[in-house]
Parts: structure tokens; sequence; C-alpha cells
């Protein structure tokens, strides 16, 4: 038992009917950075006996400032977005898909055009349609960072287009979470043909390319939406996106938490439960649960970005959220088109998603670090 | 058979017509127009490759081809009885003869056409163009279900249930043919005013008997003009050489100056912006995109040429479905609708504002000034008009500009008081879609280019309300306004342009455009021709049918 007793996983939250809080020995005193054996060392020297796991997460999350900065500009971010709507009404006057073609606002004093007027006069072509750019807080409020081809307030769309990439981002998120998480134990506790019956789905949806299955589905239901099994869902909602991106990265969670259920399950913890007679569904939820919770929660924050991006990449290609609706994927497909004559369309909701995914990534890492220093969660693709 | 037809030579009316009356102004390219003669004054100036950037075309077969990148090479390539004169310029439109030797003469009931074919006309594997090859090409457009087929309905033994197109078996029975004297009768169930223009479309173009009636487009067909394609790899290139047997046997074409074409095909316009710009083509089929056009202004402006070919864009109302259904309410739409600003902001200028359904160059053209933008009024047409707080669905297709238009669209129909739902479709099932009358699309962007220079094309095919169909329909707005249907039947058998049939054609765009409203038409838009540094832009000709006339070519 390379000498430490039992080992056994790390956390075992709610172990309550075998009587035995988890025994981990020590909490580590050194930093974060250190790698997993310093932790276990510190822990096995008995220096946090007693505490809590999450307490000792905490402990360990909150010397990690840079994880802590990271959330604080994630949690910044999404305060924004939620206040897209007052931000829009009291301060931009103008709605996320509301148009200004052929009208102006005012900027010191002047009538500045939304979008710039061209064409013929005679056989003379002037060419127009140059949007303005960003004006900060030179106009009111209005067009702090300009405005796109159909004079829509880009800063507004930003917002609003951040929130629908959040609800898509942490909606798609916990759906697919759980879902792994529900077949991961089913699989993993059960084995044999129902663990083969899971597997096997898992390996037909990880036969595609995450990416182009996404587009397929996406693709397919944009339009008319899904209408089977009592579910309407129309073409146009945020749920398309949201069940399109769960569906796909399912097995990306679910087959590491299956394969670390399916050791859980030989652990003699799990086979006491089972000689004390604890139903199936109490072995899984009360034994097996709590003992993969972290990963889960590892995984969860770092899928979350990872569904950003996906989102944004489907938005772009036009199988995600759809027109006239904003994303930060749809917002950068508009750009594109004026990628010279007006680089901010572009520009400015890449930088909008590189921060939130840097953010949830770098917050995940030292979430994953906190919570066991001896995990190798990663998600991969 | 009753012969009783008082025949006329018609050839010197055509010409006459039609250079009175197409294009008279304005239509066609901007810039330097080089007229040229017959043959274009830049002919004979060969020079061995023309390097060009282009569209991928739909096919490469006559009988199929349907889109301008197919037919601005493959003009050079197949021909017809008929075709248009190679100058630039309102001229442009008037048709000639190609491979007949002479305009036709035409029956006094306009049902009767006859043409003698040109001597020793070749193919370019050295077969000799026989006048059975004729006919044989119409049986195959209908064999191959050619999208052209529609237009050769007024055929004798074409249409009912027992004809050609139905059963395509045995032989249109309103073709007759006699290889020994060359000639080719048609005969119609009714007189068609635009059938000569019919025949110079790309569906009738000849092609020698026993060509395999399914599509050729990576197996060459024999030639008959002065150019063979010599290779076609889709998505990738196009290759055009010299017609080895050509011989100049159609004189009222040019031969064409460049000895080879090569197209290499590239979609994203940017790319092929700057295949120019490195100097790596001499030539852009595609539209500069917007975001580069200041920059080929000031950069380029001498390589750069902006057209405006007879093209209108609009919005369809559906008239037979609600809100729609309801005058007020189209009319509040057609007041809605910045038209300038939609030129500036989602075409980047390339346009000019329209309110009427034909475009301007047409002799049957008479500007409609009837809807300022207005959206106060627009919105209180909305409120008489009971519809207000009604779903619309808008569809449009799912990228590029056509998009933004849409979107500009149900952006206003908001602003006025509906509650638009915007459906995008892919480009590929875009105009099957919305010409389903299944897919109920309330409101919906569309355009249209002509197939040849008449009005026939524009408001038989597409506001004839006696044309609707459950699939495939071109009139996704279901326009039905029964009096005008009834003029543009009696107009379609008038094949002589006079200034009253003018007018009454100019009374059918005001009263689907104005008394009736049915329909929300905004832009005619301008296209660009974009030239690499070598070419002689002196040599430049744009044809208003042909498009950018590139057999008259040449180098510096």
């Amino acid at each position: 038992m390379e000498g430490v007793g039992r080992r056994r996983p790390p956390f075992r939250f709610g172990s309550r009917r075998l009587g035995r809080k988890c025994r981990v020995a020590t909490e580590s005193t050194t930093d974060f950075t250190l790698d997993s054996a310093a932790a276990l060392a510190a822990e096995e020297h008995g220096e946090i006996e007693g505490k809590s796991p999450w307490l000792l997460a905490w402990r360990r999350l909150r010397r990690n400032y840079v994880a802590l900065g990271f959330l604080a500009l994630f949690v910044l971010i999404v305060t924004a977005c939620l206040l897209a709507g007052p931000y829009a009404d009291h301060i931009a006057k103008t709605r996320p898909n509301e148009g200004h073609l052929g009208e102006t606002f005012t900027r010191d004093g002047k009538q500045v055009q939304i979008v710039s007027k061209g064409g013929f006069v005679g056989d003379e072509f002037t060419a127009g349609g140059i949007p303005v750019g960003p004006q900060l807080w030179h106009a009111g409020g209005k067009y702090v960072f300009g405005a796109d081809n159909q004079g829509r307030d880009v800063a507004v769309r930003l917002l609003y287009g951040g929130l629908n990439s959040l609800k898509v981002g942490m909606g798609s998120a916990v759906i697919c979470t759980a879902f792994a998480l529900l077949l991961a134990l089913l699989a993993g506790y059960y084995g044999g043909w129902v663990d083969w019956v899971i597997s096997r789905v898992f390996d037909l949806i990880w036969a595609f390319p995450v990416l182009l299955l996404a587009i397929a589905l996406g693709t397919a239901l944009a339009i008319n939406g899904f209408h089977h099994f009592g579910i309407n869902i129309e073409g146009g909602s945020l749920w398309i996106p949201t069940l399109v991106i769960s569906f796909v990265l399912i097995p990306y969670i679910a087959r590491p938490l299956r394969g670390q259920i399916l050791s859980l399950r030989e652990k003699e913890f799990v086979e006491a439960a089972v000689a004390q007679g604890a139903s199936p569904l109490r072995v899984m939820f009360g034994e097996l649960l709590p003992n993969v919770a972290s990963s889960v929660l590892v995984f969860f924050t770092l899928i979350v970005a990872n569904n950003i991006l996906t989102e944004a990449g489907l938005s772009f290609l036009g199988a995600g959220v759809q027109p006239p609706n904003p994303s930060w994927g749809t917002l950068i497909a508009d750009g594109q088109d004026r990628i010279v004559t007006a680089p901010w369309l572009a520009i400015i909701p890449g930088i909008a998603i590189v921060l939130t995914v840097l953010s949830l990534n770098v917050f995940g890492d030292g979430l994953r670090d906190a919570l066991d220093p001896r995990a190798k969660v990663r998600m991969e693709h | 058979m009753t012969r009783r037809l008082r025949l006329i030579q018609v050839v010197g009316l055509l010409v006459a017509a039609a250079a009175l009356a197409l294009f008279a102004a304005g239509c066609g390219g901007g810039g330097d127009e080089s007229a040229g003669g017959e043959n274009g004054g830049n002919a004979g100036k060969t020079y061995p490759l023309l390097r060009t950037v282009w569209e991928s075309p739909d096919y490469m077969d006559p009988q199929l081809y349907y889109t301008v990148a197919a037919y601005q090479l493959a003009n050079y390539v197949w021909t017809g009885l008929v075709g248009y004169k190679h100058v630039a310029g309102s001229e442009g439109a008037t048709l000639v003869p190609y491979l007949a030797e002479s305009m036709p003469t035409i029956s006094a009931d306009g049902k009767n056409y006859k043409f003698t074919l040109r001597e020793n006309l070749k193919y370019s594997d050295g077969r000799s163009v026989k006048a059975s090859d004729f006919r044989y090409t119409i049986e195959r457009a209908f064999k191959m279900d050619s999208p052209g087929v529609g237009f050769f309905s007024d055929i004798k033994g074409v249409s009912g249930p027992n004809g050609y197109a139905e059963t395509k078996k045995g032989r249109i029975a309103g073709i007759i043919t006699n290889d020994a004297a060359r000639t080719i009768e048609i005969q119609l169930d009714q007189p068609r005013g635009d059938f000569l223009y019919i025949l110079g479309l790309e569906f009738a173009h000849i092609v020698p008997t026993g060509t395999p009636a399914s599509d050729q487009s990576t197996k060459p067909i024999p030639a008959t003009g002065p150019y063979i394609l010599k290779s076609y790899t889709p998505n990738r290139t196009i290759e055009l050489a010299r017609n080895p047997n050509y011989d100049g046997q159609i004189p009222t074409m040019p031969s064409g100056n460049p000895d080879r074409v090569v197209a290499t095909i590239i979609s994203d316009p940017v790319a092929s912006y700057q295949r120019i710009v490195s100097g790596q083509a001499d030539y852009n089929f595609n539209t500069v995109p917007n975001d580069r056009l200041p920059e080929a202004q000031s950069k380029y402006k001498d390589q750069l040429r902006i057209y405006t070919n007879a093209n209108t864009y609009y919005y369809a109302l559906n008239n037979k479905l609600p809100p729609f259904n309801n005058i007020d309410a189209r009319r509040a739409v057609n007041y809605a609708i910045d038209r300038n600003a939609i030129i500036s902001g989602v075409y980047g200028g390339l346009g000019r504002p329209t309110q009427n359904f034909l475009p301007p160059g047409y002799p049957q053209y008479k500007k409609i000034d009837e809807y300022t933008f207005d959206l106060a009024r627009a919105k209180q047409l909305v409120q008489t008009s009971g519809t207000a707080g009604a779903t619309v669905d808008v569809y449009g297709p799912q990228s590029g500009q056509s998009r933004a238009a849409t979107e500009y669209l149900a952006g206003q129909l908001e602003k006025i008081g509906y509650k638009p739902k915007l459906r995008l479709l892919g480009e590929q099932v875009y105009f099957q879609s919305i010409g389903n009358q299944a897919t109920k699309a309330q409101a919906m962007f569309t355009d249209w280019y002509q197939d040849y220079p008449h009005p026939l094309d524009w408001f038989d095919v597409l506001l004839n309300g006696d044309r609707i169909t459950q699939t495939h329909n071109n009139n996704p707005g279901n326009v039905d306004v029964a009096s005008v249907n009834k003029e543009i039947d009696a107009l379609k058998k008038i094949a002589e342009i006079t200034p009253e049939v003018n007018d009454r054609w100019a009374k059918v765009d005001r009263d689907l455009m104005v008394t009736y409203s049915t329909t929300v038409p905004y832009a005619n838009l301008s296209g660009t021709d974009f030239f690499g540094s070598q070419m002689d832009m002196s040599c430049y000709t744009f044809n208003v049918v042909l498009y950018w006339d590139w057999g008259l070519s040449c180098k510096k």
C-alpha cells in the first residue's frame, strides 16, 4: 500500500453511511505551484487534519492570486453582459438589432453619419458603407465601440452578444456535464453490457470531429428547429446551439469520468457499501459521485470556456446563434467583411472571447490545483 | 398545311427596332466603352494568354448552364442561330445572325420562323453543322430537364399532355429541318414577341446530334464559336483555346484576341482581388469587395471599371398571405425602405436606387418616384391597415450582402409595427425554398438579372399571376393582378416594339409597383471589372448582355 495506508480517492464527500471521514492527512503548506508530490507530503504531515476538503481547496485557491484575478475578470465580464439591457436603454438608447442606416448622431455638436454615404452622382462613383469608428465617450455613450454596416451600436451588440454567448456556453456546460456524469455513473457502476452500449455511443459521437458534427446538427436545426418527441424548439432559439454543443461534447467529459468511476467501483469502500445493502442509486450518488465531484467541477469550468469557443465557431459559420441576434461569433463574422475599413468590428468581439476564455481557463486550472493537487484533469480534444 | 402566310423579311425591322429601343442610354458600363464596329475596333490585337480569376460556373454545358460565370466565357464557345452584336453601348443588345446566314423570315401572324444555316459550318471536331442539330439541341434540353426548357414551351408540339415536354419521345413537331437545304422552320402555338431573344439564349446553342443528353461539362462538347472549351475542372480551372476549325465562319462575331484563356476559380472575392493586385492574373470576374473598393478606387483607378447591367433587387411581399394581402401594408413597406441607405450601407454605394421593377436603360422604362422614405407614414399605414403586430417570416440568404439586405428589411418591419422573424437559408436552397408555396414566406429578399433584353423576361416570368406555381415559383410574392396579367398576355403577342407598346409596358410597371404596390424594388446594382496592370484599358468593351467582352480585350 505504498506506506500511506488505505489510499482512497482524495475526497469522499458525504460518505456518511460508512461513518468515516475521508482521511486527508495534511494540508499543503506549499504554494499551489508545487508539484502534487510536495502537496501530498505536506498533507501527510498532518498539518490539515480535521479540515473539510472544500475548506482545504479554498485555502489553496485563495493563495492563487492569478486564478482569483482571472475569476474577478470573468465576474466583471458576466456583470457587464448582465447590464446589457440598462446600458442599451439608458446610455446607448438603442436596441441590439436596431439598424440606423441613413441616420446621424451628434458628436461635439456636429452631426456625424453613422454609415458613410456612397453611390453615384451622375457617373461619378463614391465608395460608401463605412461605419463610424469607436467614439468611446465622445458621443454621450453612443457608439462607444463604433457601428456596424447596418448602423447598429457595436457596444450594445457586444454586451447582448456576450450574454448570448455566456448563456449558450454555461447552459451547454451544465447540460453536458450533467448528462456526462449520469452516463459515466451508469457505465462505471453497472459495467457489462450497459457500459458497452454507452461506450459505443460515446465512440460514435467521438468518431466525428466536434466542430463538423456541431455544424451539421446546428445547420440542420437552425432553420426549422426541433419538433420531435413532444419537444418544440424554434429554429432561431438559443436552445439549439446550447443543446447541439452539449450533445457533441458529452463523451469528452463522460469518458474520463467513466474511467475514474470504473476504478472507484473496485475500491473497498464501494464493496463495503454494497455489502451493507446499499442500493445502486445510493452507491452511485452516495459513494461514487462525491469522489468524482472535484473532477466534475474542474471539468465544468474548463468546458464552459471550451463551449464559448465552440459557440463562437458555430455562430461564425452560421450554425449557432442566428442573426440578427448577436453573439460574439456572429459579430466576428459580421466584421470580417470590413476587416480593412472597419477592423474594430471583428477585433472587439475577438478580444471579448479571448478574455473570457482565458479567464475561465486560468481559473479552471487554479481550481483544479486547489481541489486536487494530484489530478491531471485536462480538457483535451 | 395552309401556307397563306404573308411572309415578310424582318431582318431590317428587328435590328432597327432593337437598336432604337433597347438600352438607349445609361445601361452599360461606366467609364470607357470602346465601341468598336462590327467586330470591335480591337479585333486583331491578338495575344497569347488571358489569365483570369473566375467564379465557379454551374455547368459548362450549353443546355444546362444558367449563370453569368458560365455564360460570359461560353458565349465564345457555343453559338446559336442568332446572337448579340459584340459592341459596347445600347447597340450591344441588338440581335444579329450567328449560325443563321440572315435573320429569319417571320410569318405575318408571328407564329412561323424560317432560318437558313450558313454554308460550310463546322464544329471544332471537324463535323459539319446540320440543320437537324438544332432540333436535336432543343430536344436534348428537354431530355436533360434543362432550366431553360420553359422558354421553348410555345413551340408547337411541346406543351400539352402529349407534348414533347411531357413525353420526351419522338420529335418536336414544331421544328422542321432540312439538312440538304440547311433550313430550319420553327412553328409556334401562339406568337411570342421575345422569341428571337429566346433563340439567342444558351439553351438554344447548337450541339452535334448524338451529344449525350447528360451533363457534359467535363467532357467538352464540340464548339461552333471561335473558341473551344479545352478543359473544365470543377472548382479549379476553366481553359479555353482557339477553335482549330473556326476559320471565321461567323462573320458577325469577333474571332477573339487571346489565343488561350485560363480561368482560375476562386470564389473568395478578397483572394481574387489580391490575385490582381499581386499581378498573378489579368482580370477579376468577382466584384471587388466593399472593403477594398476605396483602395481599388484610389490606387488602381485606371484598372477598375464600374458597370451597371440590367438587374433589379427587390423585396417580394406575399400578396396572398396576411399581412401583405393588404395593399396598405405593402405600401407601408415601400415607404419604410430607405433605398439610398441600403445602397450605401449594404452595397458600399455600388448601385442606384429604384422604385421601378424594370431596370433603367430599357426603352419601356419610365421612372417611378412615388415612395419617399417616410417611416412615420409607413407606421400610420400599418395602423390603418389593421395589420400592426402581425408576425412576419422574413426570408433571405444566409450570407453576404443579401443577408444584410434581409436583415435591413426585418429591422424596418419591426420599426413600423410588425414582429419579424428572420429565416436565413443556404444559397443553394434559398430560391427553391421561397419558390415553394409550402414555405409560406411572407416577405423575402430576391433579385433578377435579365436573360434577354425584353420586358417579358421581367413581367411575364416574375409577376404574371397566371404563371404562379406550387413549386419552383418565380413569383414568390404571388403577385396576381388580373388586369395586369391580361395586359402582359396581350403584349406578349406583339413582336414589334413601338412607342405605344413601350408606353403600355411602362404602365404595367407602374400598375404593379404603384397602383397595386405589389412589390418593393429598391436597387439596380453595379458590378466591377478589375484588371491587371498589363491590360490595355483602351480596349475595354462592356456589352449590356454579354458583360465584359474579353474577346475584344488587348494587352499593353
